[in-house]
Protein backbone atom coordinates (compact mmCIF):
# COMPACT_ATOMS: atom_id res chain seq x y z
CA UNK A 1 0.00 0.00 0.00
CA UNK A 2 1.58 3.85 -1.15
CA UNK A 3 1.63 5.31 2.50
CA UNK A 4 -1.11 7.10 3.59
CA UNK A 5 0.41 10.56 3.14
CA UNK A 6 0.69 9.99 -0.36
CA UNK A 7 -3.49 9.59 -0.21
CA UNK A 8 -4.16 12.74 1.90
CA UNK A 9 -2.90 15.59 0.87
CA UNK A 10 -0.86 17.81 2.75
CA UNK A 11 -1.86 21.12 4.57
CA UNK A 12 -1.88 23.82 1.95
CA UNK A 13 -1.77 21.08 -0.73
CA UNK A 14 -4.62 20.91 -3.28
CA UNK A 15 -6.51 17.73 -3.66
CA UNK A 16 -7.20 16.09 -6.99
CA UNK A 17 -10.79 17.69 -6.58
CA UNK A 18 -9.65 21.08 -5.92
CA UNK A 19 -7.26 20.50 -8.57
CA UNK A 20 -9.98 19.91 -11.20
CA UNK A 21 -12.57 22.90 -9.96
CA UNK A 22 -9.60 25.42 -10.31
CA UNK A 23 -9.84 24.00 -14.04
CA UNK A 24 -13.62 24.46 -14.35
CA UNK A 25 -14.32 20.53 -13.92
CA UNK A 26 -17.19 19.80 -11.47
CA UNK A 27 -17.77 16.89 -9.59
CA UNK A 28 -20.48 15.72 -11.71
CA UNK A 29 -17.65 16.29 -14.80
CA UNK A 30 -15.24 14.20 -13.09
CA UNK A 31 -17.73 11.13 -12.08
CA UNK A 32 -17.46 10.91 -15.82
CA UNK A 33 -13.94 10.74 -16.22
CA UNK A 34 -13.84 8.26 -14.08
CA UNK A 35 -16.99 5.94 -15.37
CA UNK A 36 -15.15 6.39 -18.86
CA UNK A 37 -11.88 5.52 -17.24
CA UNK A 38 -13.38 2.23 -15.86
CA UNK A 39 -15.31 1.54 -19.03
CA UNK A 40 -11.91 1.97 -20.90
CA UNK A 41 -10.22 -0.30 -18.03
CA UNK A 42 -12.58 -3.25 -17.88
CA UNK A 43 -13.31 -2.05 -14.40
CA UNK A 44 -16.39 -3.06 -12.65
CA UNK A 45 -18.82 -0.13 -13.45
CA UNK A 46 -18.99 1.24 -9.49
CA UNK A 47 -15.40 1.42 -10.06
CA UNK A 48 -15.71 4.63 -11.80
CA UNK A 49 -17.92 6.28 -8.77
CA UNK A 50 -15.66 5.05 -6.13
CA UNK A 51 -13.09 5.81 -7.92
CA UNK A 52 -14.01 9.81 -7.86
CA UNK A 53 -15.12 9.62 -4.93
CA UNK A 54 -11.80 8.74 -3.88
CA UNK A 55 -10.00 10.74 -6.22
CA UNK A 56 -11.71 13.79 -5.42
CA UNK A 57 -9.59 13.85 -2.18
CA UNK A 58 -6.88 12.67 -2.59
CA UNK A 59 -3.05 14.26 -3.05
CA UNK A 60 -1.71 14.56 -6.32
CA UNK A 61 1.47 12.25 -5.74
CA UNK A 62 4.49 12.98 -6.93
CA UNK A 63 5.58 11.08 -9.83
CA UNK A 64 9.46 10.55 -11.39
CA UNK A 65 9.57 9.12 -14.75
CA UNK A 66 13.20 7.79 -15.38
CA UNK A 67 13.69 6.98 -18.96
CA UNK A 68 16.88 4.10 -19.33
CA UNK A 69 18.04 1.63 -22.09
CA UNK A 70 14.98 2.28 -24.46
CA UNK A 71 13.43 3.96 -27.04
CA UNK A 72 11.37 5.78 -25.80
CA UNK A 73 8.52 3.84 -27.79
CA UNK A 74 6.67 2.99 -24.06
CA UNK A 75 6.35 7.19 -23.93
CA UNK A 76 5.22 7.61 -27.09
CA UNK A 77 2.60 5.09 -26.22
CA UNK A 78 1.59 6.82 -22.88
CA UNK A 79 1.44 10.36 -24.89
CA UNK A 80 -1.47 8.28 -26.48
CA UNK A 81 -4.01 7.39 -23.97
CA UNK A 82 -7.82 8.46 -24.67
CA UNK A 83 -9.15 7.39 -21.08
CA UNK A 84 -7.99 8.96 -18.89
CA UNK A 85 -5.65 11.37 -21.83
CA UNK A 86 -2.09 12.37 -21.02
CA UNK A 87 -3.44 15.84 -20.25
CA UNK A 88 -6.12 15.05 -17.76
CA UNK A 89 -3.39 12.90 -16.33
CA UNK A 90 -1.04 14.81 -15.76
CA UNK A 91 -2.71 18.07 -14.99
CA UNK A 92 -5.32 17.28 -13.08
CA UNK A 93 -4.37 13.54 -10.77
CA UNK A 94 -0.71 13.47 -10.41
CA UNK A 95 2.35 16.07 -10.41
CA UNK A 96 4.60 15.23 -12.93
CA UNK A 97 7.85 16.49 -11.19
CA UNK A 98 10.93 14.53 -13.24
CA UNK A 99 10.73 13.63 -17.20
CA UNK A 100 13.65 14.26 -19.12
CA UNK A 101 11.61 13.28 -22.12
CA UNK A 102 8.72 16.15 -21.54
CA UNK A 103 9.96 18.56 -19.24
CA UNK A 104 11.09 22.03 -20.49
CA UNK A 105 13.89 22.16 -17.75
CA UNK A 106 17.80 21.04 -19.20
CA UNK A 107 21.06 20.40 -17.19
CA UNK A 108 21.45 21.33 -14.17
CA UNK A 109 17.85 22.59 -13.75
CA UNK A 110 16.58 19.06 -14.36
CA UNK A 111 18.51 17.54 -12.25
CA UNK A 112 17.82 19.79 -9.40
CA UNK A 113 14.29 18.94 -10.44
CA UNK A 114 14.76 15.59 -9.32
CA UNK A 115 16.10 16.06 -6.77
CA UNK A 116 13.90 18.41 -5.19
CA UNK A 117 11.03 15.50 -5.58
CA UNK A 118 12.68 12.81 -4.17
CA UNK A 119 13.76 15.10 -1.46
CA UNK A 120 10.57 16.91 -1.05
CA UNK A 121 8.02 13.59 -1.21
CA UNK A 122 10.58 11.20 0.43
CA UNK A 123 8.55 8.24 1.00
CA UNK A 124 5.60 9.41 -1.24
CA UNK A 125 6.79 9.49 -4.46
CA UNK A 126 5.80 6.83 -7.38
CA UNK A 127 8.95 6.20 -9.97
CA UNK A 128 8.29 5.02 -13.57
CA UNK A 129 10.94 3.39 -15.06
CA UNK A 130 11.38 3.12 -18.91
CA UNK A 131 13.53 0.75 -20.26
CA UNK A 132 15.78 -1.62 -18.70
CA UNK A 133 19.88 -1.12 -16.61
CA UNK A 134 22.84 -1.66 -18.49
CA UNK A 135 25.27 -2.59 -15.79
CA UNK A 136 28.29 -3.36 -17.81
CA UNK A 137 31.81 -1.35 -17.95
CA UNK A 138 30.57 -0.39 -14.52
CA UNK A 139 26.71 1.05 -15.72
CA UNK A 140 28.38 3.37 -18.67
CA UNK A 141 26.29 2.45 -21.19
CA UNK A 142 23.41 4.78 -20.15
CA UNK A 143 24.19 7.98 -18.09
CA UNK A 144 22.44 11.24 -17.10
CA UNK A 145 24.18 13.97 -15.47
CA UNK A 146 27.13 12.00 -14.85
CA UNK A 147 25.49 9.42 -13.33
CA UNK A 148 24.56 6.16 -14.64
CA UNK A 149 20.87 4.61 -14.81
CA UNK A 150 22.21 1.64 -11.83
CA UNK A 151 23.13 4.10 -9.01
CA UNK A 152 19.90 6.76 -10.09
CA UNK A 153 17.55 3.62 -10.08
CA UNK A 154 18.70 2.75 -6.65
CA UNK A 155 18.89 6.07 -5.29
CA UNK A 156 15.39 7.21 -6.72
CA UNK A 157 13.94 3.63 -5.30
CA UNK A 158 15.40 4.39 -1.69
CA UNK A 159 12.03 6.93 -1.17
CA UNK A 160 9.58 5.40 -3.65
CA UNK A 161 6.08 4.19 -2.74
CA UNK A 162 5.72 2.05 -5.40
CA UNK A 163 7.56 1.26 -8.79
CA UNK A 164 5.82 0.91 -11.88
CA UNK A 165 8.07 -0.28 -14.90
CA UNK A 166 6.72 0.60 -18.48
CA UNK A 167 7.26 -1.49 -21.36
CA UNK A 168 9.30 -4.80 -21.43
CA UNK A 169 12.60 -3.54 -21.52
CA UNK A 170 12.35 -2.25 -17.47
CA UNK A 171 9.61 -5.07 -16.67
CA UNK A 172 11.97 -8.30 -18.11
CA UNK A 173 14.91 -6.67 -19.58
CA UNK A 174 13.44 -6.51 -23.00
CA UNK A 175 15.49 -6.16 -26.23
CA UNK A 176 18.83 -4.78 -24.56
CA UNK A 177 18.40 -7.92 -22.09
CA UNK A 178 18.13 -10.19 -25.35
CA UNK A 179 20.79 -12.41 -26.51
CA UNK A 180 23.77 -11.45 -26.13
CA UNK A 181 22.59 -8.57 -23.87
CA UNK A 182 26.21 -6.63 -24.61
CA UNK A 183 25.10 -3.82 -22.18
CA UNK A 184 24.66 -6.21 -18.95
CA UNK A 185 21.50 -5.35 -18.99
CA UNK A 186 18.74 -6.16 -16.43
CA UNK A 187 15.28 -5.40 -15.61
CA UNK A 188 14.44 -3.29 -12.70
CA UNK A 189 13.89 -6.05 -10.03
CA UNK A 190 17.02 -7.09 -10.83
CA UNK A 191 18.18 -3.95 -9.05
CA UNK A 192 16.04 -2.96 -6.45
CA UNK A 193 13.98 -3.89 -3.37
CA UNK A 194 12.35 -3.17 -0.58
CA UNK A 195 9.55 -1.64 -2.45
CA UNK A 196 6.57 -2.79 -4.45
CA UNK A 197 6.91 -2.97 -8.14
CA UNK A 198 4.89 -3.37 -10.50
CA UNK A 199 5.04 -4.42 -14.26
CA UNK A 200 3.11 -2.97 -17.12
CA UNK A 201 4.77 -4.93 -20.00
CA UNK A 202 4.55 -4.73 -23.85
CA UNK A 203 6.01 -3.10 -26.45
CA UNK A 204 5.13 -0.83 -26.48
CA UNK A 205 2.34 -1.50 -23.64
CA UNK A 206 -1.36 -0.20 -24.40
CA UNK A 207 -1.71 3.58 -23.24
CA UNK A 208 -4.87 3.19 -21.37
CA UNK A 209 -3.15 0.02 -19.43
CA UNK A 210 -0.18 2.73 -18.54
CA UNK A 211 -2.19 5.63 -17.20
CA UNK A 212 -5.11 3.14 -15.88
CA UNK A 213 -2.86 1.66 -13.64
CA UNK A 214 -1.63 4.69 -12.34
CA UNK A 215 -4.99 5.94 -11.83
CA UNK A 216 -5.92 2.82 -10.16
CA UNK A 217 -2.57 3.31 -7.50
CA UNK A 218 -3.72 6.93 -7.26
CA UNK A 219 -7.37 6.76 -6.55
CA UNK A 220 -6.90 3.49 -4.20
CA UNK A 221 -3.74 4.14 -2.93
CA UNK A 222 -2.97 0.52 -3.02
CA UNK A 223 -1.03 -1.83 -5.22
CA UNK A 224 -3.25 -3.77 -7.39
CA UNK A 225 -3.96 -7.37 -7.70
CA UNK A 226 -0.82 -8.33 -9.78
CA UNK A 227 0.11 -12.11 -11.60
CA UNK A 228 3.09 -14.09 -11.48
CA UNK A 229 5.10 -11.43 -13.19
CA UNK A 230 3.68 -8.57 -11.42
CA UNK A 231 1.45 -7.59 -14.09
CA UNK A 232 -1.96 -6.07 -12.61
CA UNK A 233 -4.25 -9.04 -13.34
CA UNK A 234 -7.15 -6.14 -14.64
CA UNK A 235 -5.03 -5.70 -17.68
CA UNK A 236 -3.24 -8.88 -18.02
CA UNK A 237 -5.65 -11.75 -16.45
CA UNK A 238 -6.65 -13.05 -19.68
CA UNK A 239 -4.27 -14.49 -22.63
CA UNK A 240 -5.11 -12.58 -26.07
CA UNK A 241 -5.93 -15.68 -26.90
CA UNK A 242 -8.29 -16.48 -24.91
CA UNK A 243 -10.16 -12.99 -26.05
CA UNK A 244 -9.51 -13.17 -29.67
CA UNK A 245 -12.12 -12.69 -32.44
CA UNK A 246 -10.25 -15.67 -34.30
CA UNK A 247 -10.69 -17.85 -31.44
CA UNK A 248 -14.01 -19.33 -33.26
CA UNK A 249 -11.39 -20.73 -35.97
CA UNK A 250 -8.93 -22.18 -33.41
CA UNK A 251 -11.59 -24.00 -32.06
CA UNK A 252 -12.83 -25.46 -35.37
CA UNK A 253 -9.29 -26.11 -36.78
CA UNK A 254 -8.76 -23.41 -39.27
CA UNK A 255 -5.47 -22.33 -39.97
CA UNK A 256 -4.19 -19.76 -42.27
CA UNK A 257 -0.94 -20.89 -43.76
CA UNK A 258 0.40 -17.91 -45.34
CA UNK A 259 -0.25 -14.46 -44.91
CA UNK A 260 -2.15 -14.40 -48.61
CA UNK A 261 -4.03 -17.67 -49.12
CA UNK A 262 -7.88 -17.98 -48.88
CA UNK A 263 -7.67 -18.58 -45.08
CA UNK A 264 -5.85 -15.28 -44.09
CA UNK A 265 -8.57 -13.23 -46.20
CA UNK A 266 -11.21 -15.06 -44.70
CA UNK A 267 -9.94 -14.26 -41.37
CA UNK A 268 -9.01 -17.83 -39.79
CA UNK A 269 -6.93 -18.41 -37.07
CA UNK A 270 -2.76 -17.18 -37.04
CA UNK A 271 -1.50 -19.45 -34.97
CA UNK A 272 0.69 -21.59 -37.52
CA UNK A 273 2.39 -18.24 -38.69
CA UNK A 274 3.56 -18.09 -35.49
CA UNK A 275 0.89 -16.23 -33.56
CA UNK A 276 1.88 -16.16 -29.85
CA UNK A 277 -1.60 -15.13 -28.60
CA UNK A 278 -2.01 -18.47 -26.60
CA UNK A 279 0.96 -17.29 -23.90
CA UNK A 280 0.74 -13.88 -23.88
CA UNK A 281 -1.18 -12.19 -21.35
CA UNK A 282 -2.07 -8.83 -22.36
CA UNK A 283 -5.50 -6.51 -22.90
CA UNK A 284 -4.57 -6.29 -26.47
CA UNK A 285 -7.50 -8.17 -28.26
CA UNK A 286 -10.29 -6.09 -25.33
CA UNK A 287 -8.86 -2.86 -25.13
CA UNK A 288 -7.49 -2.71 -28.53
CA UNK A 289 -5.03 0.25 -29.84
CA UNK A 290 -5.66 3.86 -30.86
CA UNK A 291 -8.50 4.43 -28.95
CA UNK A 292 -10.14 1.14 -29.33
CA UNK A 293 -9.25 1.16 -32.95
CA UNK A 294 -7.99 -2.25 -33.87
CA UNK A 295 -4.97 -4.62 -32.58
CA UNK A 296 -1.99 -6.79 -34.36
CA UNK A 297 -4.57 -9.66 -34.92
CA UNK A 298 -7.46 -7.79 -36.28
CA UNK A 299 -4.53 -6.06 -38.88
CA UNK A 300 -3.40 -9.56 -39.81
CA UNK A 301 -0.51 -10.20 -38.50
CA UNK A 302 -0.05 -12.66 -35.25
CA UNK A 303 0.86 -11.61 -31.52
CA UNK A 304 4.59 -11.50 -31.14
CA UNK A 305 4.50 -11.89 -27.83
CA UNK A 306 5.84 -8.82 -26.48
CA UNK A 307 4.17 -8.32 -22.98
CA UNK A 308 5.84 -11.94 -21.83
CA UNK A 309 9.51 -12.53 -20.53
CA UNK A 310 12.40 -13.33 -22.68
CA UNK A 311 9.75 -12.58 -26.09
CA UNK A 312 12.53 -11.49 -28.51
CA UNK A 313 14.53 -14.47 -28.01
CA UNK A 314 11.84 -17.58 -28.29
CA UNK A 315 12.19 -18.26 -31.91
CA UNK A 316 10.78 -16.90 -34.99
CA UNK A 317 7.84 -14.87 -34.58
CA UNK A 318 6.68 -16.48 -37.50
CA UNK A 319 7.07 -20.21 -36.42
CA UNK A 320 4.04 -21.97 -34.66
CA UNK A 321 4.52 -21.84 -31.00
CA UNK A 322 5.00 -25.90 -31.41
CA UNK A 323 8.10 -25.44 -32.72
CA UNK A 324 11.35 -26.34 -31.04
CA UNK A 325 13.14 -23.18 -29.90
CA UNK A 326 17.07 -23.08 -29.16
CA UNK A 327 18.92 -19.79 -27.54
CA UNK A 328 19.16 -18.63 -24.28
CA UNK A 329 15.55 -17.24 -24.37
CA UNK A 330 14.01 -19.90 -25.00
CA UNK A 331 14.92 -20.31 -21.16
CA UNK A 332 14.42 -23.85 -22.51
CA UNK A 333 17.55 -26.04 -21.92
CA UNK A 334 18.03 -28.13 -25.07
CA UNK A 335 17.17 -31.11 -22.92
CA UNK A 336 13.60 -30.01 -22.88
CA UNK A 337 13.45 -28.90 -27.03
CA UNK A 338 14.58 -32.58 -27.51
CA UNK A 339 11.49 -33.70 -25.11
CA UNK A 340 9.38 -30.87 -26.91
CA UNK A 341 10.47 -32.53 -30.12
CA UNK A 342 9.62 -35.50 -29.76
CA UNK A 343 6.26 -35.59 -28.72
CA UNK A 344 5.47 -33.14 -31.07
CA UNK A 345 3.50 -35.61 -34.10
CA UNK A 346 0.09 -34.57 -35.73
CA UNK A 347 -1.55 -31.64 -35.49
CA UNK A 348 -4.08 -33.30 -32.65
CA UNK A 349 -0.64 -33.47 -30.86
CA UNK A 350 0.36 -30.01 -31.50
CA UNK A 351 -1.60 -28.17 -29.37
CA UNK A 352 -1.21 -30.19 -26.33
CA UNK A 353 2.45 -29.86 -26.82
CA UNK A 354 1.87 -26.26 -27.37
CA UNK A 355 0.67 -26.68 -23.91
CA UNK A 356 3.24 -28.63 -21.70
CA UNK A 357 5.75 -26.60 -23.67
CA UNK A 358 4.37 -23.46 -22.39
CA UNK A 359 3.85 -24.46 -18.78
CA UNK A 360 7.82 -25.58 -19.00
CA UNK A 361 8.33 -21.96 -20.27
CA UNK A 362 7.10 -20.41 -17.81
CA UNK A 363 8.63 -22.92 -14.93
CA UNK A 364 12.19 -21.76 -16.16
CA UNK A 365 11.01 -18.11 -16.44
CA UNK A 366 9.83 -18.20 -13.11
CA UNK A 367 12.94 -19.41 -12.02
CA UNK A 368 14.77 -16.95 -13.84
CA UNK A 369 12.87 -14.28 -12.44
CA UNK A 370 13.36 -15.44 -9.00
CA UNK A 371 16.88 -15.58 -9.63
CA UNK A 372 16.94 -11.53 -10.85
CA UNK A 373 14.83 -10.55 -8.29
CA UNK A 374 17.56 -12.84 -5.25
CA UNK A 375 19.73 -10.43 -7.13
CA UNK A 376 18.36 -7.41 -6.56
CA UNK A 377 17.63 -8.27 -2.69
CA UNK A 378 21.30 -8.56 -2.37
CA UNK B 1 -8.80 -7.80 -42.80
CA UNK B 2 -12.04 -9.36 -41.77
CA UNK B 3 -14.48 -8.17 -39.50
CA UNK B 4 -15.79 -11.26 -37.19
CA UNK B 5 -19.28 -10.17 -39.19
CA UNK B 6 -17.31 -10.08 -42.59
CA UNK B 7 -15.97 -13.63 -41.99
CA UNK B 8 -18.14 -16.09 -43.92
CA UNK B 9 -18.29 -19.32 -41.34
CA UNK B 10 -21.92 -20.32 -40.29
CA UNK B 11 -22.39 -19.84 -36.55
CA UNK B 12 -24.67 -22.05 -34.27
CA UNK B 13 -27.47 -19.24 -33.44
CA UNK B 14 -28.29 -18.08 -29.77
CA UNK B 15 -31.25 -20.46 -27.51
CA UNK B 16 -34.07 -17.64 -27.88
CA UNK B 17 -35.63 -17.19 -25.41
CA UNK B 18 -39.00 -15.79 -25.64
CA UNK B 19 -37.56 -13.67 -28.57
CA UNK B 20 -34.74 -12.65 -27.01
CA UNK B 21 -31.19 -13.43 -27.09
CA UNK B 22 -29.44 -15.39 -24.43
CA UNK B 23 -27.41 -12.04 -23.92
CA UNK B 24 -30.09 -10.13 -23.44
CA UNK B 25 -32.32 -12.41 -21.01
CA UNK B 26 -28.80 -12.16 -18.57
CA UNK B 27 -28.39 -8.33 -18.94
CA UNK B 28 -32.54 -8.47 -17.85
CA UNK B 29 -31.58 -11.37 -14.87
CA UNK B 30 -28.85 -9.15 -13.92
CA UNK B 31 -30.77 -6.42 -13.48
CA UNK B 32 -33.73 -7.81 -12.04
CA UNK B 33 -30.77 -9.03 -9.38
CA UNK B 34 -29.72 -5.43 -9.21
CA UNK B 35 -33.46 -3.92 -8.79
CA UNK B 36 -33.76 -6.55 -5.69
CA UNK B 37 -31.08 -5.06 -4.41
CA UNK B 38 -31.94 -2.05 -4.26
CA UNK B 39 -35.00 -2.53 -2.91
CA UNK B 40 -34.11 -4.64 -0.15
CA UNK B 41 -30.69 -2.74 0.84
CA UNK B 42 -30.46 0.41 -0.90
CA UNK B 43 -27.45 -0.30 -2.81
CA UNK B 44 -27.03 1.16 -6.21
CA UNK B 45 -25.62 -0.61 -8.78
CA UNK B 46 -24.51 -1.01 -12.33
CA UNK B 47 -24.03 -2.79 -15.59
CA UNK B 48 -21.29 -1.36 -18.20
CA UNK B 49 -23.00 -1.79 -21.75
CA UNK B 50 -19.58 -1.02 -23.79
CA UNK B 51 -18.14 -4.46 -21.74
CA UNK B 52 -20.41 -6.88 -23.60
CA UNK B 53 -20.73 -7.95 -26.96
CA UNK B 54 -23.90 -7.31 -28.18
CA UNK B 55 -25.22 -7.40 -31.39
CA UNK B 56 -27.51 -4.47 -32.86
CA UNK B 57 -30.09 -7.04 -33.11
CA UNK B 58 -29.39 -7.74 -29.29
CA UNK B 59 -28.83 -3.77 -28.63
CA UNK B 60 -32.38 -3.45 -30.26
CA UNK B 61 -34.42 -5.94 -28.40
CA UNK B 62 -32.89 -4.92 -24.58
CA UNK B 63 -33.90 -0.84 -25.52
CA UNK B 64 -37.44 -2.32 -26.64
CA UNK B 65 -37.68 -3.90 -23.59
CA UNK B 66 -36.85 -1.03 -21.14
CA UNK B 67 -38.39 1.27 -23.19
CA UNK B 68 -38.26 4.97 -22.51
CA UNK B 69 -39.32 6.70 -18.83
CA UNK B 70 -40.89 10.04 -18.07
CA UNK B 71 -37.36 11.34 -17.26
CA UNK B 72 -34.98 12.54 -20.00
CA UNK B 73 -31.82 14.60 -19.01
CA UNK B 74 -28.74 16.24 -20.55
CA UNK B 75 -25.38 17.10 -18.58
CA UNK B 76 -22.76 19.44 -19.97
CA UNK B 77 -19.35 18.87 -18.27
CA UNK B 78 -16.79 18.21 -20.89
CA UNK B 79 -19.06 17.22 -23.44
CA UNK B 80 -22.88 15.69 -23.22
CA UNK B 81 -24.02 12.97 -21.76
CA UNK B 82 -27.94 11.75 -22.06
CA UNK B 83 -29.30 10.32 -18.78
CA UNK B 84 -32.83 8.77 -19.91
CA UNK B 85 -34.75 6.67 -17.27
CA UNK B 86 -36.40 3.23 -18.47
CA UNK B 87 -40.01 2.22 -18.02
CA UNK B 88 -38.22 -0.14 -15.32
CA UNK B 89 -38.38 1.92 -12.24
CA UNK B 90 -34.88 1.98 -10.66
CA UNK B 91 -32.96 1.49 -14.11
CA UNK B 92 -31.38 4.46 -16.15
CA UNK B 93 -30.19 4.29 -19.48
CA UNK B 94 -26.80 6.71 -19.44
CA UNK B 95 -24.77 7.82 -22.25
CA UNK B 96 -21.38 9.95 -21.90
CA UNK B 97 -19.95 11.42 -24.85
CA UNK B 98 -16.44 13.22 -24.96
CA UNK B 99 -16.11 16.56 -26.56
CA UNK B 100 -16.07 15.33 -29.73
CA UNK B 101 -19.17 13.31 -29.47
CA UNK B 102 -17.97 9.91 -29.20
CA UNK B 103 -19.67 7.98 -26.89
CA UNK B 104 -16.97 7.22 -23.81
CA UNK B 105 -18.84 5.18 -21.88
CA UNK B 106 -22.46 4.00 -22.06
CA UNK B 107 -24.20 1.45 -18.84
CA UNK B 108 -27.28 0.81 -17.15
CA UNK B 109 -27.68 2.23 -13.58
CA UNK B 110 -29.71 0.76 -10.63
CA UNK B 111 -30.35 3.31 -8.78
CA UNK B 112 -33.52 5.53 -7.64
CA UNK B 113 -31.64 8.97 -8.87
CA UNK B 114 -28.80 8.44 -10.73
CA UNK B 115 -25.42 8.95 -8.78
CA UNK B 116 -24.38 12.01 -11.55
CA UNK B 117 -27.55 13.75 -11.31
CA UNK B 118 -27.35 14.14 -7.29
CA UNK B 119 -25.38 17.13 -5.54
CA UNK B 120 -22.50 15.88 -2.50
CA UNK B 121 -22.82 16.83 0.76
CA UNK B 122 -19.81 18.92 0.51
CA UNK B 123 -20.64 20.71 -2.67
CA UNK B 124 -24.40 21.82 -1.33
CA UNK B 125 -22.63 23.16 2.30
CA UNK B 126 -19.65 25.17 -0.19
CA UNK B 127 -23.11 26.54 -2.20
CA UNK B 128 -24.75 27.96 1.17
CA UNK B 129 -20.97 29.64 2.39
CA UNK B 130 -21.17 31.14 -1.72
CA UNK B 131 -24.50 32.41 -1.11
CA UNK B 132 -24.42 33.91 2.69
CA UNK B 133 -21.57 35.30 1.48
CA UNK B 134 -23.36 36.48 -1.46
CA UNK B 135 -25.87 38.09 0.54
CA UNK B 136 -23.52 39.58 2.67
CA UNK B 137 -21.59 41.36 -0.01
CA UNK B 138 -24.82 42.54 -1.39
CA UNK B 139 -26.52 43.90 1.52
CA UNK B 140 -23.18 46.32 2.40
CA UNK B 141 -23.05 47.73 -1.57
CA UNK B 142 -26.52 47.32 -2.60
CA UNK B 143 -24.38 45.05 -5.47
CA UNK B 144 -26.63 41.90 -6.73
Amino acid sequence: MITRDAATPASGQLSVGEMLLAHGIGRRGFIKFCTAAASAMALPPWMGAAMAEQLRNAARPSVVYLSFQECTGCFESFTRSFAPTIENLIFNVISLDYDDTLMAAAGDAAEAALASAMRDHFGNYVVVVDGSIPTGAGGAYCTAGGRSAVDTLREAAKGASAIICVGTCSSFGGIPFADPNPTGAWPVTAIVGGVPIINVSGCPPIPEVITGTLLQLVSTGQIPDLDEHRRPKAFFGNTIHDRCYRRPFFDAGKFAKTFDDEGARNGWCLYELGCKGPTTFNACATLKWNGGTSFPIESGHGCLGCSEPGFWDKGSFYSAESTPQWGKAGEATPKQVVELAGITAGVGAVLGTASAGVSRLRQASRQKAAEHEHQGDE
Amino acid sequence: MSRLADIPVRIEPAVRTGGLGGGVTAILAELAALLERLAEHGDAGAIDLRSLPMSAQDRAALQAVLGEGEVQATLQADGASSIRETQVAGVWWIEHRDRHGEIIAELLEVAAVPLILGRAADEIAAAARRLRAGITVAAATGQP
